[in-house]
Parts: structure tokens; C-alpha cells; sequence
């Protein structure tokens, strides 16, 4: 069952980009496109993106690095985890949910931290792990978003997007309690 | 809102940072100071009045753990060398190599050399090939701080890093989309979902650019391409940007469309998957349908947020779609 299931991931990460690239692209020809020509119209704007994108990535990426480094997050930390205790969620995972929306790479490293000390397939192991997949890295989206519009006023997105991470990571909770828990 | 909590990061970052530097001045974790006791093995036989030696120290397990306070380690056997100053004393130079104790690599890595632990010789009395020494490390101090720096430098050259990395990728898809785009088929999908999307855009016109580029960008996202996803998701906000009156303040539909990003609804999360194969999971697919669970919560809630929120006085004043009076009447 889970060898079948994971040549079936395979297969799907294997075969998606071909097939949406034949897909379209054919498409295009179907519709008498003149793809390559337009292809390239298109392409041009990828250059202009990625380097306006550069002062928000900069300006986000840099406080969310002078956080991380300053070990704030263990005070954090310590403060959150008697009221996260009270809903059953261990100390131990605290971290990833409270890293889980600032940093994608410093939430992977927790992650594999946690499997390697605990098991992969340890309750602490298994509740990590979801919690990486439900949500994403809400400050990285924000700022590389906005910034390809050069929005600077962002209103309500980030608290919109916080509440969304808090939410993910109680739904995680409360699934890995109800069907892997203690 | 984004402002307050940048600062805050800034801020928050330096003070905690400034905090452990001062606690760790008067618990003095580092021992800066205090003289530490081993045995050097020479290598070679020395002769007298022979100046500078080289050799193996080796400190006890119980020893080492008990002079820095750590729970657990082992025997120090390290190659070292001792080098005579102008003015009597000795300099003794530790370098950092796979042997080393893992607390000496940590110090050595918030000193000004990475690759060598530095120190001065207190004491040291050679009998045949061996040494007893004693000595007392350059100090360790300000490492939180020095951390701070390091992280603040290395983030800002991560950044260019990831932007320049999308180049490639993004002009790929964006290109992509463009034939998708003059050949119908982003219409053929964008009229499919029409219902959602009218309920979830209301100020957007269903079969503008923007929904085709940002239903593309959820699927990716859905099905894991998240490099696809991404020049999908700022293609669908060039689009939407076009919608906007007021250049630089974001309208509803825009963070709307990032809230649905930001929760992340994932159908195979193959990174977790991926990372719970490598440390050995005898099924590491058992994730998926929690991963899908929580992140269905995630979406719901913020959709619900982002649509309460915009109707609050202090993010509806610069709600672009608002005209000056309808501002001053709502």
C-alpha cells in the first residue's frame, strides 16, 4: 500500500510538467499560434520580476534572519508553550509552528531534526511533518507577491495569512491527536 | 500591520540578542578566563631548548564536561601546537578539525579565525615526550550578537540569490502561460470554475486574465509544482494589478488570492513525504491526508479572515475599490 501509493507520487511529479508543457504548448498549435513567437513575448518579463522582487525578498528575508539568529525564538519558545501544552500540542513542535510561516528552509531543517531524533513515525515525528504541509511560508509569499507589483501598503493580507497559520497548525494538532495520538 | 511586525522583528531580533550577550557575561558559559588542564603527547622526541612542540592533547571526558558544564561528551584527543611569544609566554593554536569536541567547534565558529582555537600557555612542564599544560583560550563573548550580523548579511545575499534563481524559471513559465493565454486555454479553464472564483472575487470580472492566472497558480500549487507556481501566482498579480487604482496599496481581491496562497492547500506534500522516506518511515505517506486536513483549515479560516478583515475601518480607509465618498459614508 505505501509502495504503491509512493511510485504513484512518483509517477505524477514525473509526468506533470511534460504534460502540461505538451498540453499547452499544443494547444497552441492547434489554435495556430505562432508559439515560439509568443512564448518568447512572454518570457521576456521574467528578468523584470525577478529583480524587482529583490528589495521586498531583501528587506523580509534579513528581519526574519536577524530574528532567527538572535535565539528569540527559544525565548518564544518558552513563554508559548504552557498554553500550547493545554491543547495537547508537545514543547517539541512548538518550534516548527512558530517557524513554519517565517522560514521554509528553517522549518525543513526542525523538521528533519525532529524525525531524526524522535522517528519519522513517533507522534512528534508525524504531527512535524503535517505540520510542514499545512501551510506555507506566509511571509516569503507576502513578500515576493507584493513586490512584483510594487505594493508596499500590503492592508490586511498578513494578519489574514497569520490567522490561516494558526489555524493550520491547531487543524494539525487536532488530526494527529485524533488519529495518531496518545 | 506589515510594518509594526518588521520592526518588531528587527527590534525583538537585536534586544534578545543583546540579552543572551549580557546573561552570558555574567554565567560565563564560554569560561573566558578560566585555565584548562591536559596532556600533550609530542610528536618526536623534543630537544632541548627546542622552541615550539606539536602534538596530540588529550583531556578526560569528565574533565572536559565538567569544566564547560555539558551533559555528556568524550575524551579529548586533538592535534595541537605550541609556539613561543617574544616576551616569554606561549601561544597554544587548536585547530578545528572532524576530532574536535563539538562546544570547541561552536566557539571556534563565533571567534575572529573560524578554522582554529586560540589560547595562552599558563603553565607547562615537559617531561620525555610528554607535556602537562595548562592554558586559558582567548575569549568568547558577544556571540549572539555576532550571529545577528552574520545572519542579517547572509540573509540579504540570500535574497539576491533567490531572486536571480527564478530568472530562468520564471521567464520559462511566464512565457508558457502567454501561449496558453493567446490560444484559449486559459479561458477554457477560467469559465470551468467560474462560480468559485465570482464568489471569491467579487470586484474582479470572471473571465479577466487574472482568474485564469491564479487558478493556474492554486493547481500548481495543489499538485506540488510550486516552481510553476510561483511565476503563475505574480503573473495573476500583474493582472490584478492592472485592476487597481491606487498604485502600491493592495486591493481586496489580491490579498484574498494570497491568503488562499499563503494557507497552502496542498494535495501531496512531497517534501514532507520526501524528508519522512529519508529517516527511514515505514510509511511516509500517512501524512497526506492530515497535511490536506490542515491545510483545509488553514484556507477556510483565512478566507474567512481576509474577508472579515477587510471590512474593518483601519484596512477599508485604503481599500483601493473605495472611492474617496464611499469611504467617508461606509
Amino acid at each position: 500500500m505505501a509502495d504503491l501509493l509512493r511510485s504513484v507520487i512518483d509517477i505524477i511529479s514525473i509526468i506533470a510538467i511534460p504534460l502540461i508543457l505538451t498540453a499547452f504548448l499544443g494547444w497552441g498549435v492547434v489554435k495556430k499560434v505562432k508559439v515560439y513567437e509568443v512564448f518568447v513575448e512572454g518570457a521576456k518579463d521574467g528578468f523584470n520580476v525577478a529583480v524587482r522582487i529583490i528589495p521586498y525578498l531583501v528587506g523580509m528575508l534579513v528581519a526574519i534572519g536577524i530574528f532567527r539568529a538572535s535565539g528569540a525564538m527559544d525565548v518564544l519558545t518558552s513563554v508559548l508553550a504552557p498554553v500550547t501544552g493545554l491543547i495537547g500540542m508537545p514543547a517539541e513542535t512548538l518550534p516548527m509552528a512558530l517557524m513554519r510561516p517565517l522560514s521554509g528552509s528553517g522549518s525543513l531543517g526542525i523538521m528533519t531534526e525532529l524525525m531524526k531524533v524522535h522517528g519519522p513515525d513517533s507522534f512528534i515525528g508525524v504531527l512535524a511533518s503535517t505540520m510542514y504541509g499545512s501551510t506555507e511560508t506566509t511571509f516569503y509569499v507576502l513578500a515576493v507577491y507584493f513586490g512584483a507589483v510594487n505594493i508596499r501598503n500590503t492592508r490586511h493580507a498578513l494578519p489574514a495569512g497569520l490567522i490561516a497559520d494558526v489555524f493550520g497548525m491547531l487543524g494539525a494538532v487536532v488530526i494527529a491527536r485524533v488519529l495518531f495520538g496518545l | 500591520m506589515l510594518n509594526y511586525v518588521w520592526i518588531s522583528l528587527v527590534v525583538i531580533g537585536i534586544l534578545v540578542a543583546a540579552g543572551n550577550d549580557i546573561t552570558d557575561e555574567f554565567t560565563n558559559p564560554y569560561r573566558n578566563g578560566i585555565p584548562l588542564e591536559g596532556i600533550i603527547q609530542i610528536d618526536g622526541t623534543p630537544a632541548p631548548g627546542m622552541k615550539s612542540i606539536e602534538g596530540e592533547l588529550r583531556i578526560p571526558a569528565g574533565a572536559f564536561t565538567a569544566f564547560y558544564g555539558l551533559a555528556e561528551g568524550q575524551e579529548v584527543r586533538q592535534s595541537v601546537r605550541i609556539v613561543p611569544r617574544n616576551d616569554g609566554s606561549s601561544v597554544i593554536t587548536i585547530p578545528v578539525g572532524e576530532t574536535t569536541p563539538g562546544f570547541w567547534r561552536g566557539m571556534a565558529n563565533y571567534g575572529a579565525n573560524k578554522d582554529r582555537l586560540m589560547g595562552t600557555v599558563r603553565v607547562m612542564s615537559i617531561s620525555e615526550s610528554r607535556a602537562t599544560v595548562t592554558f586559558v583560550l582567548d575569549p568568547v563573548r558577544f556571540v549572539k550578537l555576532r550571529a545577528v550580523t552574520q545572519g542579517a548579511f547572509d540573509a540579504a545575499a540570500g535574497a539576491v540569490a533567490i531572486a536571480f534563481g527564478l530568472i530562468g524559471i520564471m521567464a520559462l513559465w511566464l512565457g508558457v502561460m502567454k501561449v496558453a493565454e493567446e490560444s484559449g486555454a486559459v479561458r477554457i479553464v477560467t469559465r470551468l470554475l467560474t462560480p468559485l472564483t465570482r464568489r471569491l472575487f467579487p470586484e474582479v470580472p470572471p473571465d479577466h486574465p487574472a482568474v485564469g492566472a491564479m487558478i493556474m497558480n492554486v493547481s500548481a500549487n495543489m499538485l506540488g509544482l510550486s516552481n510553476a507556481a510561483t511565476p503563475f501566482g505574480l503573473k495573476a498579480m500583474e493582472e490584478l494589478n492592472k485592476l487597481n487604482p491606487k498604485i502600491g496599496t493592495a486591493t481586496n481581491a489580491m490579498c484574498t488570492f494570497l491568503t488562499i496562497n499563503t494557507a497552502g492547500l496542498v494535495i501531496i506534500p512531497a517534501t514532507a513525504i520526501a524528508v519522512r522516506a529519508a529517516a527511514g518511515s515505514v510509511n511516509p505517506g500517512i501524512i497526506i491526508g492530515t497535511s490536506i486536513f490542515g491545510a483545509a483549515c488553514a484556507t477556510v479560516a483565512g478566507l474567512i479572515a481576509v474577508k472579515l478583515l477587510q471590512r474593518l475601518p483601519r484596512f477599508r480607509k485604503d481599500d483601493p475599490g473605495l472611492g474617496e465618498k464611499e469611504v467617508a459614508r461606509g
